[in-house]
């Protein structure tokens, strides 16, 4: 058959034209260009920066322990509580209740309240609890581990839970109750910080949907997972059992299950149980929140959407927001930072403690263990001069810490800063000091992280002043991954560095301060604050620790400890032509401790 | 030859296994990846320390933790066994999964950087040594060594500061002011002087034009309000697209040859008929659709090429495809044009469409254009940021070797057989000129995947280089090996690659088995 050339370009023609339509897009033309979605109608968009990349949907185990991780967590779970930017405890009824039901045995009932559920409609009940249960209190844990090496030699240790397990390991298999809607837990002794252990939104909240990793574990439903983890025998180090494959399932799916850094397919790995629920991701650069719409109970957000951007570095983010492509930010303080932000117009910034704080500890060896020499030292310290050199350019009203144990913004601050003795410490008194030494001129190595330029700046004023009183001091500054591996090898006389104050809770304390517990590095060892601290462990009444605490102020004041210096700062700023209901917040939830009472000006 | 190329390729692998060896051993002694754990005051510190002693393998020594490393990055290379697996982040995340997406994001953020620095970096660096010692070679010299000389975070910061956030500034209300049109047309008076050639009064005339040109210019935009909904529209596209046609014929057939030139010009009359037809079809454009348009275009320009017959079709042809290629593109550009308001007024971008970070809006909804714009806008800052710090050397190796070439006898040759500068410039010299450029675009695309830290830093781009930075800050060894094996054997088959090249080209260098 022969064509002529006219129908052969037709031909042609046509099926290019057939090709081109074929890959036209399927939305109608121009309509979608309009853009303008229907969320913007009734709450609005913020945009907040984030320094780390989201990387889990799971914010408790050993890997997904990133705090981005856990800001989305507490956006995208339902909890007992959260912590407000007072340090307070706040309970959130609407969710569920928890209650003290007995001092001793100390028995505390979570009960989850009727109607709340997952995002796919399944309800948080028992179940959850238990799982949450089982992962946090290491309940079935028996591996023991070489401290040499950190390898396992016998046993198994089967979830990686990245917190603190010991309140919870006291506790033995939660009773189910109420329609299986609570669990109680009985503790075979008194715990200081029952409150804040268990179900609150800061650490992640009812954590992982039990439905889901009965799921994914291979186990026949939720109830078979009750089964199991009512069937558990406590782990014992000692006599390590067989290891538990069901068990071992059930943790592998929570302990790698949820990591990922992009939207995964399966929605049921992203289930929420809190105002928002994730809509899209893109890896390490965002993350989109949108309304929950089952959601009804607890504090419902203004807005309709929260992005979450990752920008690594505090200039950039200061740009991104005068540029508008973020809304709210909390980039590392720094002096310049604060400066280009108060420069900028409709910006407000927020300027704070943080529960970090720096101190210098004297080792209660080598040339400090004379009482006389820690006195004369802790005398030569000039704090005010410290902190107004290091701190006082980033927040005007900056004073230094007068307590080892309490913050500023904790309500028995001012007493046991009254009553510890620090006052004799505001500014160096160097007369006193030489005083003291009475001619001598001990030799005194100060270790401290000589690539942090706050410690380097303390130490060379600590340096100054300590030699004016007859110190010989020492420069024992190493660089910033050496000097911790150094901490606690006596290697030096007294250290530079921070601790971070756990703002609610008391655990914090012994880990510190008990004899020869994990973090004590200067030797400090006194038997009257030994035992306030095991009485202190199980002091449940709030009022009552805060006493406990302040008499241990005043001990480790009394025996010359070395001397808190100054709290970290910490900083915010929004855009506040735009959003409104922004507050600072100083613990690790940091912004977003109240993103329900964000709002769009206008919407 | 083969044997050639096996030898080098079997130095390569022997290369890349030291100094993966080098690079893992350097990385995990880079730091202390406890040190943030051993300074903790949490009650729980023993066990988050096993945690991550157990996670990264800590206990093993790092020379013996290579070799696991390598055992599983050995199954990359088997084929059909087992899975690559080069071992998972500190967070997790399998390094494969991330090098991918990273790799993804370095392209998209180099590629045009990259494409633009050689176009324009070997134009300059031709045109200069064509007219060496002028004051044009003099002020291109000085600009390539300043903006070589700048730190790039620098440059970020001040593109971020005016290009983004004056301009988006400026955008809400787009009336240039009387002083700004003055300062900016006497800038251009000053380029058209420097860019003039003759006597002084000629130039001076020139700066003249430039003047009244660029000030002619910024008032009609000014006062049409061009910038909040601009457009070409179809008398640009003919004037702009005439033009190309005599420079693009100018350049490859010379304006004796009457048949490129209608060539050319019947591509601008195809692309002026179709532009309103073609409006429907692009209102649904997807990426595809655009592809096989410009293929299609190629296929009609080198079909018109040829049909229009001559002593030289290749001349038409060549003249008529750049032509055809560069029409299409300014309907293209009137398209993208059209969809800015739409852009510009997305309740996502909010009327401040030139972004300081990352390489898209999160969450934008829009059609094929709206995205093309969202990505322009996010690549615009680094795009020029890597553009004006790469120039200088392809300006500078370009003009030395256009220079070298010029004086070479078969140059004299050339012009005294009596060609013309057209031919002697283009053919005889351009060309050779441009095998030393060959091999050292070749090198630098190797380079160039690696990543440019600094820049996806500076722009929260998540590239390879912000994967490497972040996992070195970690003291998380395999996201470094996964950037290292990546890099490295780009560099290394690139570096091949550049001297294959080389003998392909010039035919003096031959490789000797």
């Amino acid at each position: 058959m022969r064509f002529g050339r006219t129908s052969k370009a037709i031909g042609v023609a046509a099926v290019a034209a057939m090709a081109l339509s074929a890959c036209a897009s399927t939305g109608g033309g121009n309509t979608a260009s309009e853009g303008a979605g229907d969320t913007a109608a009734t709450g609005g968009t913020i945009s907040v920066a984030e320094t780390n990349a989201f990387s889990s949907f799971n914010s408790d185990t050993a890997a997904g322990n990133v705090d981005i991780n856990g800001k989305i967590a507490y956006m995208t779970r339902g909890g007992f509580y959260h912590i407000d930017n007072e340090l307070n405890v706040v309970r959130n009824e609407e969710f569920g209740t928890y209650e003290k039901l007995s001092d001793d045995p100390l028995v505390v009932k979570y009960t989850v309240n009727e109607g709340v559920q997952w995002s796919d409609g399944n309800a948080v009940d028992a179940a959850d609890l238990l799982l949450n249960w089982v992962a946090e209190s290491g309940y079935a844990n028996d591996a023991t581990v070489d401290p040499e090496t950190g390898e396992v030699t016998e046993g198994t240790s089967y979830f990686d839970y990245a917190g603190d397990t010991s309140g919870l390991g006291l506790t033995e298999i939660p009773e189910i109750g109420d329609d299986g809607r609570s669990i109680t837990l009985t503790y075979s002794k008194p715990y200081a910080d029952w409150e804040i252990v268990f179900g609150g939104l800061n650490d992640g909240g009812v954590g992982m949907p039990a439905h889901v990793i009965a799921e994914k574990a291979g186990l026949a439903d939720e109830q078979a997972l009750i089964d199991l983890i009512q069937g558990l025998e406590r782990g014992d180090a000692a006599s390590p059992a067989d290891p538990n494959a069901e068990l071992q399932g059930v943790a592998d799916v929570y302990n790698t299950g949820f990591d990922t850094k992009s939207l995964p397919g399966d929605e049921s790995l992203y289930l929420s149980s809190g105002p928002f629920v994730v809509d899209s991701i893109t890896p390490d650069q965002s993350i989109t929140l949108v309304r929950n719409e089952s959601y009804d109970w607890g504090p419902t957000p203004n807005v309709n959407e929260i992005t979450v951007r990752f920008i690594g570095a505090a200039p950039d983010q200061v740009q991104a927001l005068e540029n508008g492509e973020v809304d709210i930010i909390a980039p590392q303080p720094s002096a310049d930072t604060v400066e280009l932000l108060e420069s900028i117009e409709g910006v407000t910034v927020e300027v704070d403690d943080q529960l970090a704080y720096d101190h210098i500890d004297l080792n209660y060896t080598g040339v400090f263990e004379d009482e006389n020499v820690r006195e004369a030292f802790m005398k030569a310290v000039p704090r005010q001069t410290i902190v107004d050199r290091i701190v006082k350019p980033l927040k005007e009203d900056a004073k230094p810490l007068d307590s080892q144990f309490f913050v500023p913004a904790q309500e028995a601050y001012e007493t046991s800063a009254a009553s510890n003795g620090s006052e004799a410490y505001q500014e160096a008194d160097i007369e006193a000091a030489k005083e003291l030494l009475n001619g001598e001129t001990p030799e005194v190595r100060i270790m401290y992280n000589k690539d942090n330029p706050n410690r380097v700046d303390a130490f060379a004023l600590i340096q100054e002043s300590a030699e004016q009183a007859g110190f010989e001091i020492v420069d024992g500054g190493l660089g910033a991954s050496d000097w911790g591996a150094a901490l606690g090898t006596g290697t030096y006389d007294a250290s530079i560095y921070g601790w971070i104050n756990s703002g609610v809770g008391v655990s914090g304390v012994p880990q510190i301060f008990r004899t020869d517990s994990g973090s004590n590095y200067n030797g400090f060892s006194d038997p009257e604050a030994d035992k306030l601290m095991d009485e202190l462990m199980v002091t449940t009444d709030a009022a009552a620790q805060d006493e406990i605490i302040t008499k241990i102020d005043k001990l480790v004041w009394d025996s010359f400890y070395g001397l808190p210096l100054f709290q970290s700062v910490g900083l915010d700023a929004y855009n506040s032509e735009r959003v409104e209901g922004v507050v600072y917040q100083p613990n690790q939830t940091g912004v977003f401790w109240n993103f329900w009472d964000w709002k769009v000006k206008g919407e | 030859m083969v044997t050639y190329i096996v030898r080098r390729l079997f130095t390569a692998v022997l290369i890349l296994l030291g100094a993966s060896f080098l690079v893992y051993q350097l990385t995990a002694l880079s730091g202390d990846p406890l040190a943030d754990l051993r300074t903790s005051n949490q009650p729980n510190k023993e066990e988050l320390i096993q945690q991550r002693i157990e996670l990264l393998d800590l206990n093993v020594p790092a020379p013996i933790r290579y070799f696991h490393w390598l055992g599983g990055a050995a199954k990359c290379v088997v084929p059909f066994v087992g899975q690559c697996d080069l071992g998972f982040s500190i967070t997790g995340q399998p390094v494969t999964e991330a090098l991918g997406r990273a790799m993804g994001m370095t392209i998209l953020l180099v590629s045009s950087a990259a494409i633009l620095a050689v176009l324009i970096g070997v134009s300059l660096g031709i045109v200069t040594a064509l007219r060496q010692y002028s004051t044009l070679d003099y002020g291109v010299t000085f600009m390539a060594f300043l903006f070589f000389s700048l730190p790039v975070f620098w440059v970020a910061v001040l593109l971020k500061e005016y290009v983004a956030i004056g301009f988006n500034n400026f955008l809400r209300e787009p009336q240039i002011p009387l002083s700004t049109i003055i300062i900016i047309s006497v800038v251009s008076a000053v380029i058209w002087f420097i860019c003039a050639r003759g006597t002084v009064p000629v130039r001076l005339k020139a700066a003249g034009v430039g003047f009244v040109l660029a000030g002619g210019v910024l008032w009609l935009l000014s006062a049409t309000s061009w910038l909040s909904s601009p457009g070409l529209g179809l008398p640009v596209i003919a004037v702009t697209g005439a033009g190309i046609a005599f420079g693009a014929t100018l350049l490859t057939a010379g304006l004796k040859n009457r048949r490129a030139l209608y060539s050319s010009l019947t591509m601008v009359a195809v692309g002026i008929v179709v532009y309103f037809p073609i409006q429907p079809l692009l209102a649904q454009a997807t990426g595809l659709m655009v592809f096989l348009l410009a293929v299609a275009t190629i296929l009609v320009g080198l079909g018109v090429g040829y049909v229009m017959g001559g002593y030289d079709r290749r001349q038409n042809m060549s003249a008529a495809v750049i032509t055809s290629f560069l029409t299409a593109g300014l309907v293209l550009l009137d398209r993208y044009m059209q969809a800015w308001p739409a852009y510009f007024n997305n309740n996502r971008v909010n009327g401040r469409p030139i972004a300081t970070i990352g390489a898209e809006t999160p969450n934008l909804e829009g059609d094929f254009w709206v995205h093309g714009l969202d990505t322009f806008t996010h690549l615009l800052l680094p795009t020029i940021a890597l553009l004006l710090i790469s120039l200088a050397s392809y300006s500078r190796y370009s003009r030395s070797s256009m220079l070298e070439i010029m004086n070479m006898d078969y140059i004299r040759t050339a012009r005294a057989k009596g060609l013309g500068e057209r031919t002697v410039v283009m053919r005889h010299a351009f060309r050779n000129a441009l095998i030393p450029i060959a091999t050292i675009v070749a090198y630098d695309i190797g380079g160039l995947i690696g990543g440019a830290v600094i820049t996806e830093r500076v722009f929260a781009f998540a590239g390879m280089g912000q994967l490497f930075i972040q996992a070195l800050e970690h003291v998380d060894p395999n996201p470094v090996m996964g950037v290292f094996l990546v890099t490295g054997i780009l560099a290394l088959v690139f570096n091949l690659i550049a001297d294959l090249v080389y003998s392909a080209l010039d035919p003096r260098v031959r490789v000797k088995a």
